[in-house]
């Protein structure tokens, strides 16, 4: 196990480093001077000369390569061409807010899928079940965005339940520290994104742990289960839903590429200032050093997460054996 | 509950089940009946898809979504679980009535320990402690053969062998007073098979169940069972004591499955039985068998022949179980099934 476990995260750390290789050289390849990637165009040249220096970006590209290494090892990405802060220090609060709407809008929609998905899988063929499938698979294939901004509309302007978007009501934390997540009207500000990512996220784990439970059903396993006269919820929830939750699990790593994608979407229709959002407003401002490491952290948390994702299965099914 | 001893532990009489499918319904079991006696063993046998597994499932109450019991009664110990509640049948399962289940190799639940499997049945019927369940699923597996130790282990830790030991175990865990067994050891070589055998004689001797052993293999229901029922398509079509039954048969399709087993120190070459099993959605009119049978007369063809007593304790279905004593010769011969091989349908 504890072989495994190195290994498996020594596979991790080759990941990133690919990753971040990709990146680099992408961004390099970038329309314009390769320069105008690190340093902004609208300094005085003076100072851009002094910058060139400063990061290498005289030097030969392989030379810059080892130095973009070094400086993403203590986590050095440069300073924004837009604020002149260092990046490092705008992406944190970022990410922390991009975590608080995606990891418990995630959770919540894995583990309300899983239930409601084996309860549909228990009520085969009514009414009530068909509807849900319907549903179901109807809002998988809605434009995330065009949700949110329905969500939007009816909830915060028609109905004025929720705000429009952002995360406190703008001059109410002109600090912006952890008294703001604590705040209610931090969690009111998130209620809207989160129901919304929650429900969208929802019908896949819905859709798949009821297709797999139907399947079950027709195992050997499951009449047997029935034969020995267990009420029909054991037969379900200890047998069934047992079974069925291993596709789940060995689904989460691709579930978690479209999280991180949903909350790019997410966080730009309701002015969220997470990751995604950042990128976005990043890319559209030309402030490459702060889009590439923004790229490299939502790189970052997907292979992380698909690295949990796989001790989950082994945890879930005992037939694989860490070897 | 009723007194068991005044009542034959398990009678069925004519019970007829069919299954829904997109060509109308398939008649899988027709006016069938059957007693089994306390700690008596009866053999069920019959070529596959004749409906032996749809029996044990309709005995135990747990039939896929699209059959349906058409008419009959299934009694256990005098009372009826065709019409019973939900509540009486879930009480009768296991409890009353166990199974050993076809595929052992499928039957347990990969991500479930073995024991928890059987702990879980015992804690269904019994109000025992997990402790207590467990102490007991311990001495189980020990009784059929296993280590107790292994009851921690995923099914896919044990053998072939072991499986099906751990569902005997299984079956046996409410020592209830019948177990129905659909081909147990079908899946596993033949000293293994054995091996499960005599230890499955030896558990009976000790606890008295009554076994219903579905098979194919008619060796296995000569040495275990002292009476023996042939299906074919959904039909007994003879009953009796095994040894007369294999014997002599009184059913042109019993002789024709005795033809059809390989035979120690003869030279002749086995004879199939020419032909498949009728269409169940759409079941002939006379004689189930008619379309095979080499001594089907035109009477055959319109009359179903009905279960008759041939001789004590020996019934068939056949318009000529009369004659039988002057159809067995020839049935032995192979000419008399080519001719039906060769003649147009
Ligand atoms: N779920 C089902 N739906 C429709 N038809 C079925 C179903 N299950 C079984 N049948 C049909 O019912 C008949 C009896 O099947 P059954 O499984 O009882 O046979 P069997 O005697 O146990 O065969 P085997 O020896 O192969 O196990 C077959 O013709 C089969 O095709
Ligand atoms: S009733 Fe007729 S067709 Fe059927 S088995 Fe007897 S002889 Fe053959
Ligand atoms: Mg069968």
């Amino acid at each position: 196990m504890a072989g495994y476990l190195l290994r498996r995260f020594w596979h991790m750390v080759l990941t990133l480093f690919a990753m971040a290789t990709l990146m680099f050289f992408l961004f390099r390849l970038l329309p314009g001077d390769p320069t105008a990637t690190v340093i902004s165009p609208s300094l005085y040249p003076k100072a851009q000369e002094a910058m060139r220096q400063q990061f290498g970006l005289d030097r030969p590209l392989f030379e810059q390569y080892l130095l973009y290494l070094r400086n993403l090892l203590v986590l050095d990405f440069g300073f924004s061409f837009q604020t002149n802060r260092p990046v490092f220090e705008m992406i944190q609060g970022r990410l922390l807010n991009t975590l608080l709407l995606i990891l418990p809008s995630m959770f919540a929609a894995y583990l309300l899928g899983a239930v409601i998905g084996a309860i549909a899988a228990w009520k085969r063929g009514s009414a009530g079940e068909v509807g849900l499938v319907f549903t179901a698979t109807a809002l998988q294939s809605a434009p995330l965005f065009w949700l949110g901004m329905l969500a939007i509309l009816l909830f915060s302007i028609k109905l004025d339940l929720f705000p429009i978007g952002h995360i406190v009501t703008p001059g109410l934390f002109p600090e912006q520290d952890w008294r703001m997540y604590l705040s209610a009207d931090f969690l009111h500000h998130l209620a809207l994104p989160f129901l919304v990512n929650t429900l969208y996220q929802l019908c896949f784990p819905l859709l798949l742990m009821r297709s797999t439970m139907l399947s079950t059903i027709g195992e050997d396993y499951i009449e047997l289960a029935r034969m020995k006269g267990l009420s029909e919820r054991r037969v379900l929830f200890g047998h069934a839903a047992r079974n069925a939750l291993l596709p789940l699990a060995t689904t989460l790593p691709m579930i978690l590429g479209w999280a991180v994608a949903g909350s790019v979407v997410i966080e730009t229709v309701f002015s969220w200032p997470g990751l995604g959002l950042l990128m976005v407003e990043a890319i559209s401002r030309a402030d490459y050093p702060v889009a590439q490491a923004a790229f490299l952290l939502i790189a970052v948390l997907t292979v992380f997460g698909t690295f949990i994702a796989d001790l989950l299965c082994g945890l879930l099914d005992p037939r694989i054996v860490y070897a | 509950m009723l007194p068991s001893d005044t009542h034959p532990l398990l009678s069925i009489t004519g019970l007829a089940v069919s299954y829904g499918t997109p060509r109308g319904p398939a008649s899988a079991i027709a006016d069938l009946s059957l007693e089994i006696g306390k700690g008596e063993n009866l053999g069920l046998i019959g070529e596959s898809g004749c409906g032996k597994s749809t029996l044990l499932k309709a005995v135990m109450g747990v039939m896929p979504d699209n059959a349906r019991i058409a008419a009959g009664r299934i009694a256990f110990q005098g009372r009826d679980l065709v019409a019973a509640d939900a509540g009486f049948r879930r009480s009768v399962r296991w409890a009353g009535i166990s199974m050993v289940t076809q595929s052992a190799l499928n039957a347990l639940n990969p991500v479930l320990r073995v024991g928890d499997q059987i702990a879980e049945a015992i804690r269904a019927h019994r109000d025992v402690s997990r402790a207590e369940a467990w102490r007991r699923t311990e001495a189980l597996l020990t009784m059929v053969g296993v280590a107790p130790e292994r009851a921690r282990d995923y099914p896919h830790q044990f053998s072939g062998g072991m499986r099906q030991r751990a569902i005997i175990a299984m079956a046996l865990a409410l020592d209830p007073p019948l177990v129905l067994a659909d081909e147990p050891t079908t899946a596993l070589d033949v000293v293994v098979q054995d091996q499960i055998f005599q230890s499955l004689r030896a558990l009976q001797q000790r606890l008295g169940f009554s076994l219903l052993l579905v098979t194919h293999d008619l060796a296995l229901v000569i040495e275990n069972c002292e009476r023996v029922a042939v299906m074919y398509a959904g039909m007994i079509v003879e009953t009796g004591p095994t040894r007369d039954v294999i014997r002599r048969p009184t059913h042109p399709y019993t002789l024709g499955l005795k033809n059809a087993l390989p035979r120690l120190g003869s030279r002749d070459e086995p004879i199939a039985i020419p032909g498949g099993p009728p269409d169940l959605t759409d079941p002939p009119p006379g004689c189930r068998f008619a379309a095979r049978c080499p001594f089907a007369l035109p009477l055959c063809r319109t009359e179903p022949p009905a279960l008759t007593t041939v001789a004590p304790g020996r019934q068939a279905r056949c318009h000529r179980a009369a004659e039988i004593d002057a159809l067995a010769p020839l049935a032995a011969l192979p000419q008399t099934w080519d001719a039906l091989r060769d003649a147009p349908r």
